[in-house]
């Protein structure tokens, strides 16, 4: 006769009765003492055949209130898988347990706290443990679905790449920038630093060309044709073919200092140190010229700029009067309307361009007179898309550009160059424009225009200073000379193939200006 | 879409449905990818869909493997195996869910089958709906913490256990919940087809 509680699994019959001394809680009156410890093992019931009627029916009505407490406490707890075969369905399951298994309660259903797991999986539900009507009331009340399965794709998703080679590809993307196309005049502003060649495309030897700040001995004609004066004598030579060809000499003891075509390129004005300007033939004038059409203009020593008419026997047609320093530098707006003047005095002048009878006392007069130039300003140049730009640049002293609106009069920019503005060079097709420099640093450098932005510097591109320069009429190769006695051929724009642009509103057929094409006088 | 919105304004069919299902999936799950800063944001570009620019990735893997689940997906969405599906964002390195972006899928039951049922929804009705849940998408990185660590994502599908489910390519997983104290959830917009309904939430990890 068994006494002690029992902790056999699955063991159906037992043999005592109601009066099982097995019982804790029913007080016998044998001598057995009743144990008030709490056992681990709780709950172990002898269970009877008598008990497993009772427990069918859903009811035992032995013992107190703590049996009762014992089937509810097992009427959720699943068994384990393992011991399935010994389960009963039924409506309570109060039947057996594997109490060796099993030591929790109700509220804990397990005391080996290690195994959270291990209580969360005895808490979840299992259909084959409870009844399937209690579990469906349970999923529908939680929500969670009993016939559903969880699936994910059995590949792990690509890997993002990581931040430290995201940095790297930002740092890189301004070498794999692709060339800007060419903008029209409405189009984008250069703003990226892009490569220069910092090599010249060829290099051409010029011997006896005069070191001298105030002279401009080179100029690329519309034929693409490029003169140049070495010393006493004009040569020109047609770019890309090897024909050189002498146009003329100064007279003995003089230099030629300036020369310059015309828009056609079909004159070119060469100018003599002893004021003589040499139109093929015709003379008047000094030092420096620019033509405009039918108009030569020239510069003097003096500081007056005459303007000579090419049609007419007495050429000299008008005077201007203003400058009190030798002009160096002269440039007409490729439509005609004004006359931009650059001195010694550190004066830049802007003048009508009108000339002829119509003159009053007002033409006479400069439009717009800029004193903010500290040095010689030789480098002058018109912006080819904007009409009203321009550019001017001061000497040693001053080593700035200045931009203006020649219309209303306004500075609109400033940019300070580390070396004398020797000359300025506007790009036709992209919004830039190229400066060459002087003392110390010898360089050429693009800068973007509006903002400014140094785009590209060819530094030490001469031996010396660069004093001249010449923008092809493809607007893509610039030759500057310097008096190193050489001449070097940038290639820093790309040329525009295709497509006239007609950018430039034309005032006067005779007097317009297109790159690369001719007009007939 | 292959809606068939026929002159004579028939109803919308499964197949069209589904289909409209699945590629809101894919816009939504890469709206939700980019937003969240999963994969760099010059992996995606803009793309016009739904009468709005979406974002949609450009990294071929990615692609392709979103491509063979939203493939899957459909299949399941032609037989109703499919009820939801979830995209978990969770951190690399700890492998904690962080975010739980779970969309719902229901069939509209047509109980009334006669005639006068309701005029079958137009085309650009259900577009707006997508329209606003995408935006939704996109206003929601006001409130949802921010991601600083490298994430990866995963998408669950809940089916039926009656699915047709190829073994090699789907495993069953753990559903990838948040911590139940910490998980703060928002109900978003919905949009419905005549077949289905799609229902969408986000679920965040939220700290104190």
């Amino acid at each position: 006769m068994p006494i002690a509680p029992s902790a056999l699994p699955s063991s159906k019959n037992c043999s005592t009765g109601p009066t099982d001394s097995s019982n804790p809680f029913v007080s016998r009156p044998t001598s057995r003492k009743p144990s008030p410890t709490m056992r681990t093992v709780s709950g172990a019931i002898k269970v009877t055949r008598e008990l497993t009627r009772q427990a069918n029916r859903g009811v035992i009505r032995k013992g107190g209130v703590e049996s009762r407490m014992q089937v509810v406490k097992y009427d959720y707890v699943p068994l384990p898988p393992q011991s399935k075969e010994a389960l009963k369905r039924s409506k309570s399951s109060a039947s057996l347990r594997a109490q060796a298994q099993f030591n929790g309660d109700r509220f804990i259903t397990t005391r080996d706290v290690n195994s959270l797991a291990a209580s969360l999986d005895q808490l979840a539900i299992q259909p084959e443990s409870a009844s399937p009507d209690y579990t469906a009331r349970l999923a529908e009340a939680t929500g969670i679905k009993l016939n559903g399965r969880i699936l994910s794709y059995h590949e792990a998703p690509p890997i993002a790449t990581e931040k430290t080679l995201q940095k790297q590809r930002e740092a890189v993307a301004p070498l794999y920038a692709r060339p800007r196309s060419l903008p029209s005049f409405t189009g984008a502003v250069t703003t990226k630093p892009r490569k220069i060649l910092t090599k010249p495309e060829k290099v051409l030897d010029a011997p006896g060309i005069i070191d001298d700040f105030y002279l401009n001995l080179i100029s690329w004609s519309s034929r693409n044709v490029l003169a140049v004066a070495l010393h006493d004598t004009t040569y020109t030579w047609r770019v890309g073919t090897d024909v050189i060809s002498d146009v003329g000499g100064a007279p003995q003891g003089s230099y030629v200092s300036s020369v310059d075509f015309s828009n056609e390129g079909t004159l070119l004005g060469v100018g003599m140190g002893t004021g003589d300007v040499e139109v093929w033939d015709i003379e008047a004038g000094t030092r420096l010229r620019s033509m405009r059409g039918h108009i030569l203009s020239s510069g003097c020593g003096d500081g007056s700029i005459w303007h000579h008419d090419m049609r007419v026997p007495r050429h000299k047609v008008m005077e201007l009067l203003g400058h009190s320093g030798e002009v160096c530098g002269l440039k007409w707006r490729a439509d005609g309307e004004l006359l931009a003047s650059g001195a010694n005095d550190q004066v830049v002048k802007i003048w009508d361009g009108r000339v002829g009878d119509v003159a009053e006392g007002s033409r006479g007069h400069a439009k717009w007179t800029k004193r903010n130039h500290t040095a010689a300003v030789k480098a002058i140049a018109w912006c080819l898309w904007q009409p009203s730009l321009l550019a001017t640049g001061g000497g040693t002293e001053d080593a700035r550009i200045n931009i203006w609106n020649s219309t209303t009069g306004a500075h609109l920019h400033s940019l300070k160059t580390p070396a004398q503005v020797t000359s300025i060079q506007w790009c036709p097709h992209n919004k830039e424009f190229m400066s060459t420099h002087g003392y110390p640093t010898c360089s050429l450098m693009i800068h973007a225009y509006p903002s400014l932005e140094r785009v590209g510097e060819i530094s030490d591109a001469h031996d010396s200073r660069v004093l001249f320069s010449a923008l092809g009429p493809a607007g893509d190769v610039v030759c500057t000379g310097a008096g190193d006695e050489v001449l070097k051929f940038w290639r820093i724009w790309d040329a525009v193939k295709e497509k006239k642009k007609r950018e430039l509103k034309e005032s006067n057929p005779l007097t317009s200006w297109r790159t690369g094409l001719h007009t007939i006088r | 879409m292959p809606t068939k919105q026929a002159p004579t304004r028939q109803a919308i069919t499964l197949k069209g449905s589904t289909n409209l299902v699945t590629e809101f999936f894919k816009y939504a799950v890469n709206s939700i990818l980019f937003q969240r800063g999963v994969y760099p944001s010059d992996d995606f570009h803009m793309v016009k869909k739904y009468g709005q620019t979406v974002l949609v990735t450009q990294d071929l893997a990615l692609e392709n493997y979103l491509d063979k689940i939203l493939n899957q997906v459909n299949k399941w969405l032609l037989t109703g195996s499919v009820t939801q599906l979830v995209l978990a964002i969770i951190s690399k390195d700890t492998r904690i869910t962080l975010e739980r972006w779970a969309f719902d899928i229901k069939l509209v039951n047509q109980e009334e089958s006669t005639v006068e049922s309701r005029a079958p929804k137009h085309e650009a009705e259900i577009q707006a709906e997508i329209r606003n849940i995408l935006k939704q998408i996109v206003t929601t990185v006001t409130f949802l913490p921010v991601i600083d660590e490298p994430t990866v994502f995963n998408i669950l599908a809940y089916t039926s256990d009656s699915a047709d489910v190829p073994a090699d390519e789907w495993v069953d997983t753990d559903p990838l919940a948040i911590e139940a104290s910490k998980s703060q959830q928002v109900k978003l917009r919905s949009f419905s087809t005549d077949v289905h309904r799609i229902e969408a939430m986000v679920a965040y990890r939220y700290e104190g």
